[in-house]
């Protein structure tokens, strides 16, 4: 690619944020006329907030699309072909943990926590769990692709870890790391850890890139699922013997 | 809202820039891409960070309201089949719109040679998503705990990966990723967060969350069943 295209893809972008808000706010107008019958002028706000949230999902997933997009795959052909391969783990860790700090519904989901649990459980907390978790199986995920290891290897332990941790876990926890689990693969890391999978997978040859890739958004998915549950558990190991 | 704006504003800052200036340090080092390339980078990385900052002002004054006003109003009506069936149609809707799991059902249709047609995956997909949102919200109302259900829920994403065959296997755990487009996270977070707060006796927090996340096992369970039937 020679030449600067911030257009390119712009009509998907559209497609997939008018689809993303139409079926909302037409719920959302039917739920005021039968049933909710708010205000006027908190009708009006909300749907305010609705069009400003509309123009800047636009924005801002167009922004990735030109951006991490193309970016993450000439990262990703570059790191390939570095001679030391044990380089990539250390890498995919620090992208990995950036990028899930960059992803907008890991905030949300944070700062929806903090405020739920009128500030006992910070949002600190919770992003930095989701993070780290996502950064260790980010680098994990460098190793797969490197060494071939086979999926389910991964996964299989990985979520029976996750239903012992379940029994063992702070209830509240249990809730938010299954939450998390959905909020990490957000736009962000499907956009830019994916083409970056891409990258690495296509310039080393071996299996098809695709399932590389694939596989490392099952990996994003179990990640914070696991470290914010871990956290659940020590904080119910804490209390425990306290009393 | 100058405030209000003022905190958006340092918080997508604090959320982009430390990937962006990782991404330019490597440039100068190891990738070496095309300086066209280059530029297209930081422009699109300016525009997510502006597009970020509206969409977070959006979200806290119109989709968080919205989603806690609806959620609140449900049990209201005392029926389990308006909360029951709202859930399932929002889910079913929100899969079929989205355009990941469009080209999903695609790569499903390719992989197993056009004998799983792409209509059916995405309507079972969708499939999955109604009937885990609606399964977990009525969770809520009649306050189960979620270790039985995640326990069971997960206890058969490992057994059925036994069986699915092995092409299948990162495309089912992918489909999990589907309920989390941008939109849908903060519209079902802010929904069962309303639901819970108005019925007594629930905590916000562990009744509260949990329902998204739920969500996404359903349509692993949907490909991996698909996959297993389709050979």
């Amino acid at each position: 690619m020679n030449e600067i295209n911030i257009l390119d893809g712009l009509p998907n972008t559209i497609l997939s944020v008018a689809t993303a808000v139409f079926p909302l706010a037409f719920l959302f107008i039917i739920f005021q006329i039968l049933m909710l019958k708010l205000p006027l002028r908190a009708f009006v706000t909300i749907l305010k907030g609705t069009v400003l949230t509309s123009v800047g999902l636009l924005l801002f997933l167009q922004g990735v699309h030109i951006a991490f997009l193309p970016f993450g795959r000439a990262i990703g052909e570059a790191l390939g072909t570095l001679s030391g391969r044990w380089q990539l783990m250390p890498l995919g860790f620090l992208l990995g943990f950036l990028t899930t700090w960059g992803e907008p519904s890991v905030r949300i989901l944070a700062n929806q926590v903090e405020e739920a649990s009128s500030g006992s459980i910070r949002r600190s907390t919770v992003l930095y769990a989701v993070c780290v978790g996502v950064a260790f199986f980010v680098g994990l995920g460098m190793l797969r692709i490197v060494y071939d290891i086979p999926l389910l290897y991964i996964l299989i332990p990985g979520y029976t870890i996750v239903i012992l941790m379940l029994w063992f876990s702070d209830k509240e926890f249990i809730s938010i790391a299954v939450d998390a689990g959905g909020v990490a693969t957000g736009p962000m890391a499907n956009t830019f850890l994916l083409a970056l999978a891409l990258g690495i997978s296509s310039s080393m040859g071996g299996q098809p890139p695709i399932i590389q890739g694939l596989g490392l958004v099952a990996l994003i998915a179990l990640a914070p699922i696991i470290s914010v549950m871990a956290l659940g558990c020590i904080i119910q190991f804490k209390k425990d013997r306290k009393e | 809202m100058a405030q209000l704006f003022k905190e958006k504003f340092l918080e997508v800052i604090k959320s982009i820039t430390p990937l962006v200036i990782v991404v330019c340090v490597l440039q100068f080092t190891v990738v070496d891409a095309p300086t066209p390339l280059f530029v297209q980078f930081l422009i699109g990385s300016l525009m997510a960070i502006v597009g970020l900052m509206i969409f977070f002002l959006g979200i806290d004054i119109g989709i968080l309201p919205m989603g806690k006003f609806i959620g609140a109003e449900l049990p209201k009506r005392e029926s389990l089949m308006l909360i029951g069936g709202l859930a399932f149609s929002l889910g079913f809707a929100t899969t079929i719109a989205e355009p990941d799991v469009l080209v999903l059902s695609r790569q499903v249709d390719a992989i197993s040679q056009g004998s799983i047609s792409g209509n059916v995956v995405l309507f079972a997909m969708a499939l999955g998503v109604g009937l885990f949102v609606a399964v977990s919200m009525l969770r809520i109302v009649f306050g189960f705990s979620m270790v039985y259900l995640l326990t069971a829920v997960y206890a058969v994403v490992l057994i059925l990966s036994f069986f699915t065959p092995a092409e299948f296997v990162p495309l089912a755990y992918d489909a999990g990723s589907v309920t989390t487009g941008a939109l849908t996270a903060p519209v079902v977070i802010s929904l069962a967060l309303g639901l819970s707060s108005v019925l007594s006796g629930r905590s916000s927090i562990s009744d509260g969350f949990g329902l998204l996340g739920f969500a996404s096992v359903g349509p692993i369970i949907a490909i991996m069943i698909l996959g297993i039937l389709g050979y």
